[in-house]
This record gives structure tokens, sequence and C-alpha cells, in this order.
């Protein structure tokens, strides 16, 4: 029996910005949209859609008097991620 | 990024290249290791020129106390901008090798400028031991095998600094940043060259 995959994550740049999220403690916004070469409203939404969710934390302050967007995996995103790919082992392997 | 539909394989692969491009923009390109390894080697190497010279006593306090200082200025700036200007995250790795690189830094400044002279004679093998902790420690955090050697052959070097003649602890402190910070820092700079290729 397979379950379901989190829809949250279960989308292309959703999913790159937590893999990142989960190699770090803590990133900018332009690093993720480097990293992940989306465009940078694409990439907004898709955090708003994180945020939403409760896996990542947004931190918003000044560098040099310019706007600076941190962001950092919570612990539900953890276990949400987690989960995730152990689902994905599932799948791809089912006698595991 | 276009949105698709994820087969399970893709997503694994997806998150396996994610996390290995963002491994690779924050990776050590071993700069400052050269730097220190170069700046540890000039100093000790002018001391045998000022001794041949004659010149030792006047000019050996001054040239130790210039470029060791003006190196910890460059490091600080260099790191500063590394992270500014490549909006590098911070990671766990990364912030205990800095913290760690900080914290032996300033321990060997106040040692040497400070307690020099209650160290004495053993001075130099004591400034191995420590710089040989810093490397092993970095080696090991970094998984790279060339740093983890250099730093057990420089732990090496300063026990043996022990056991020769104080005449010759220059020319084991030359050795020992060679072998433990020059050769290393050097193979660390291929290793990320050939990475970013």
């Amino acid at each position: 029996m397979f379950n379901e995959l989190d829809p949250i994550l279960h989308s292309q740049l959703r999913l790159s910005i937590v893999s990142i999220l989960m190699t770090v403690d803590e990133a900018n916004f332009t690093f993720i949209q480097e990293t992940t070469k989306a465009a940078a409203g694409n990439v907004s939404i898709q955090i708003r859609k994180l945020q939403d969710a409760g896996y990542v934390k947004v931190k918003k302050t000044f560098k040099n008097n310019y706007p600076n967007t941190t962001l950092s995996i919570t612990s539900k995103g953890m276990k949400a991620f987690e989960d995730y790919v152990n689902n994905l082992k599932k799948y791809i392997n089912p006698k595991e | 990024m276009d949105e698709k539909h994820l087969t399970p394989e893709e997503s694994l692969l997806l998150i396996t290249k994610t996390i290995e491009e963002t491994k690779k923009r924050f990776e050590e390109n071993g700069h400052i290791i050269i730097l220190w390894g170069t700046l540890t080697f000039i100093v000790f190497l002018s001391q045998y020129v000022l001794v041949f010279l004659g010149l030792y006593k006047i000019f050996d306090i001054m040239w130790t106390c210039i470029l060791f200082p003006l190196g910890g200025i460059y490091t600080f700036i260099y790191v500063r901008r590394k992270v500014q200007k490549e909006n590098i995250p911070t990671t766990i790795i990364g912030r205990i090798i800095g913290t760690m690189g900080w914290v032996f830094g300033l321990n060997l400044m106040i040692l040497g400028f400070l307690f020099g002279h209650q160290l004495d004679k053993a001075a130099a093998p004591i400034f191995l031991i420590l710089f040989a902790l810093f490397m092993i420690m970095t080696g090991v955090s970094l998984k790279f095998k060339p740093l983890t050697i250099g730093g057990i052959l420089l732990n090496l070097i300063g026990f043996g600094t022990f056991l020769i003649n104080t005449d010759y602890y220059g020319l084991s402190m030359m050795i020992g940043s060679v072998v433990g910070l020059i050769i290393p820092g050097i193979l660390l700079n291929r290793a990320d060259r050939k990475e970013n290729v």
C-alpha cells in the first residue's frame, strides 16, 4: 500500500527549495533563486505556499539598506521532507 | 524552473542534484590556509636571514607584529566579502570551522604576543601543535583527506620539535607550514577548481 506523496512537497520548485534548506542552517532569497535558477516571482509564490504549510520560516531584515529575506526550515518541514523521501523510496522499491 | 509532474525517480534525482549544487556553492577553496602557511613560512625564513645579517633583534618582533595582524585583517575582510558577495548561506560545519578559526587565531596571537616569554622554548612546538589540531578538525569536517593528513604530519612535526635543538625551531616551523598548510591548501584549491569546471 502506497502512502500519498505530500502535495506541498511534490512540486519541482518547492522540493528544490526544501532540499536546499535541508542542507543549510539558513539561506537568503538570492541564494535560493540562483541555485534553483527560477524566476523571482515564482520563487516568492512557492515560498509563500511552504510558509503557509508551516514548512519554512521567513525572516525579513535589511542588509546594507536593502531588504534581505532569509529562510530556514522548521521542524514540521524537516519531518515532512523525511516522510516524503521515505514514501518515495517505497514507490521506487516496494519490497523494502 | 518549469512546474511539471514528477515521477518518484525524478523527485529523488532532483533532491540529490539540488543538495549537490547547494554544497558546491559554499565549498572552501584553501585560499586562507595557503595564506597562513605562506605567512608563517616567510616570518620564519626571514628570521634566519635576519640572524645571518645580524639584524635579528631589531627587526624580528616588528616583522612578526606586522605580518600576522595583517594576515588577520585580510582574513576578516576576505571572509566577510565572500559571504556577502556570493550570498553564502550559513551551515553548521561552516559556523564550526569559522568559530574554530577565530578562536585558534586569537589564542595564538595572545599566546605569542602576551605570554610568549613564559612559553619560552616551548612556544614553537606548541604553536605547531595548535595549528595541527585546527587542520585535523577542519579536514575531518570538510571530509578532505589531504587536510587531515597534513594536520597529522604537522602534529608529529610539533612533537618532534621538542626533541631538536632550539636553533632548528625556525626550520621546523617552515617545514610544518609547507607540509601542514601550504600543500594541503593548494590541493583543496585544486579540488575546488575541478568541481567548479
